[in-house]
């Protein structure tokens, strides 16, 4: 009877506990989420989409330049590192599969995962920036797809890895070569899995601002040359968050909305395709 | 019983190693005879699939497996460095024990092999498609939705489409590993009778090991036991009067 009690009691403890704990990180979650939400509201406009950044203490502007340069930078970003990825993680699960360099290179993917963001912008800054003496856009965009790669091709291993090995083989016995085996049978099975990692992994890179802040810099003016320095969004707010006009701590919060609002679509797009697909899990 | 039937395939003394040198077959020689049905039956790891996966060189997948000996195929040995895979593999075709079709419709699974072999009019494509599934008894079931994937079938049904993207490209041998072991009895019965029904077109190998479809359906019956073939013989003879006591008590039930 008493050890009856006292394990309730142990349970009832460790359900308190644990809910605090998740209460605990919702509400910080929740907290940004409203405040970014608040601010962010308040300051968002046409003009923030479709004008360049005015001279401070100026009314209106926008920041259609950090706009379109997020957009090249992540979508050349995108263009490098999803090919790498998806044929890196081809090269895993199939032409290596079960050998020591898949399993190798396996790790030191993962171990890329985990890397900060910001050794990979000091990394390109040393590679890209400084023998050139200026920062430009395809640094900042090298820099994410770097930290796409890993990602991409991790997925693509994975994913690709599900698929049945009798599946390959049936094709194999029609007479199939390996590359029309893998491109017209196992990358049809697999392509939701892949679709999905991919968009994960651009979400995962849109927000990032230290892999910017010595590759791609910042412009406070409208540029598309890849060559030179480029605005972004992230780069932006950070600049305009920790400057001392109202006006961009306003446009920084509408930036960072704008930002969050697109991260998260990305993401519930993303995991909304792997429940439609794989069902409720 | 013998009726003067030319040879189809023809195996000599072949032997065969696992990479990591397991010796999965040992001196193995038989003869399969054109349009006729041949069962391989045996205990689990006898050999028999291994031996099935020998005729259109499926071991060459996986590095390290090693051949000796001959199979003699349409007059070449096909286990030569010379042999076209490609070619011998739309000779020899294979089903296997679960139903794989692929990821695409209906109508591009049947396809699949013959755009493999450079044929693109859609005219051609079609008439082809429509033959081999008249021939594999599902063209009634799925006419009208040949552009539905492949996964709404039912498991009885996508054998029945493997089986006619076998067909598809006119191969001479089909061969079949264990093809019914994952359908239930109805959709057994359908497939052991359109096995008896492609003998009429193909020479048909089959690993099973269910002793009674062997018995049903086959004209041959070779009984293997670890890695080699005990008794080969018409499959009336190994049912009734095995000359081999190891065959006697594994058909009997004895073991296995």
């Amino acid at each position: 009877m008493t050890r009856m009690r006292s394990r309730k009691l142990q349970s009832a403890i460790a359900l308190t506990l644990s809910g605090m704990a998740a209460l605990f990180g919702l509400f910080w979650l929740g907290f940004i989420l409203w405040d970014v939400l608040k601010h962010g509201t308040a300051a968002v406009n046409w003009a923030l989409f479709t004008e360049d950044p005015v001279p401070p203490g100026t009314e209106g502007g926008g920041l259609r330049n950090a706009f379109v340069g997020q957009l090249m930078i992540t979508g050349t970003a995108t263009l490098i590192g999803v090919p790498m990825g998806v044929l890196g993680g081809t090269f895993l699960a199939e032409y290596a599969r079960g050998r020591a360099i898949s399993r190798f290179i396996s790790i030191l993917a993962d171990i890329m995962v985990s890397v900060p963001s910001i050794v990979i912008g000091t990394f390109v800054y040393a590679v890209m920036v400084k023998p050139v003496k200026h920062f430009s856009g395809w640094a900042g965009a090298v820099a994410l797809a770097m930290i796409m790669i890993p990602v991409v091709m991790r997925t693509t291993e994975d994913m690709l890895s599900l698929v049945p090995w009798r599946l390959r083989e049936a094709a194999f016995a029609l007479g199939a070569p390996y590359y029309k085996v893998i491109v017209q049978v196992v990358y049809r099975q697999a392509s939701v899995g892949v679709f999905t990692g991919i968009l994960l992994s651009i979400a995962r890179v849109a927000g990032e601002t230290a892999p910017l802040l010595f590759t791609s810099f910042n412009n406070a003016f409208f540029a598309t040359d890849m060559g030179k320095p480029i605005a972004s969004l992230t780069v932006t707010v950070f600049q305009y968050a920790t400057g001392p006009f109202d006006e961009w701590k306003a446009q920084a919060w509408a930036a960072s909305l704008v930002i969050t609002i697109f991260i998260l679509a990305i993401t519930i797009i993303g995991r909304g395709i792997i429940r439609w697909k794989y069902g409720n899990k | 019983m013998n009726n003067g039937n030319e040879i189809e395939i023809e195996v000599k003394n072949l032997n065969f190693y696992y990479s990591g040198g397991v010796h999965a077959l040992k001196g193995i020689s038989l003869a399969v005879r054109r349009n006729s049905i041949n069962a391989f039956i045996g205990p689990s790891g006898c050999g028999k699939t291994t031996l099935l996966r020998c005729f259109n060189r499926m071991h060459d997948l996986y590095p390290g497996n090693r051949y000796e000996g001959e199979i003699i195929f349409q007059g070449r040995n096909i286990l030569g460095g010379d042999i076209d895979l490609i070619d011998l593999r739309s000779r020899v075709g294979m089903v296997f024990q679960k139903p794989t079709p692929f990821p695409m419709s209906i109508f591009e699974n049947v396809a699949y092999g013959l755009r493999l072999r450079g044929i693109k009019k859609r005219a051609d494509l079609s008439e082809r498609v429509e033959r081999a599934l008249h021939h594999s008894a599902l063209w009634d079931e799925v006419k009208d939705k040949l552009n539905e994937s492949a996964y709404r079938l039912s498991g009885g049904q996508q054998q029945r489409l493997v089986i006619a993207r076998a067909l598809a490209v006119e191969p001479e041998v089909l061969l079949f590993d264990e093809p019914t072991s994952a359908l239930d009895p109805i959709s057994t019965a359908k497939i052991e009778e359109l096995v008896v029904e492609l003998k009429k077109a193909v020479t048909i190998i089959i690993v099973t090991h269910n002793m009674q479809q062997a018995a049903r359906v086959s004209d041959t019956s070779g009984f293997f036991m670890l890695g080699e073939l005990i008794e080969i013989d018409s499959t009336d003879r190994i049912f009734t009067t095995p000359s081999n006591k190891l065959t006697e008590d594994y058909i009997t039930g004895r073991f296995g």
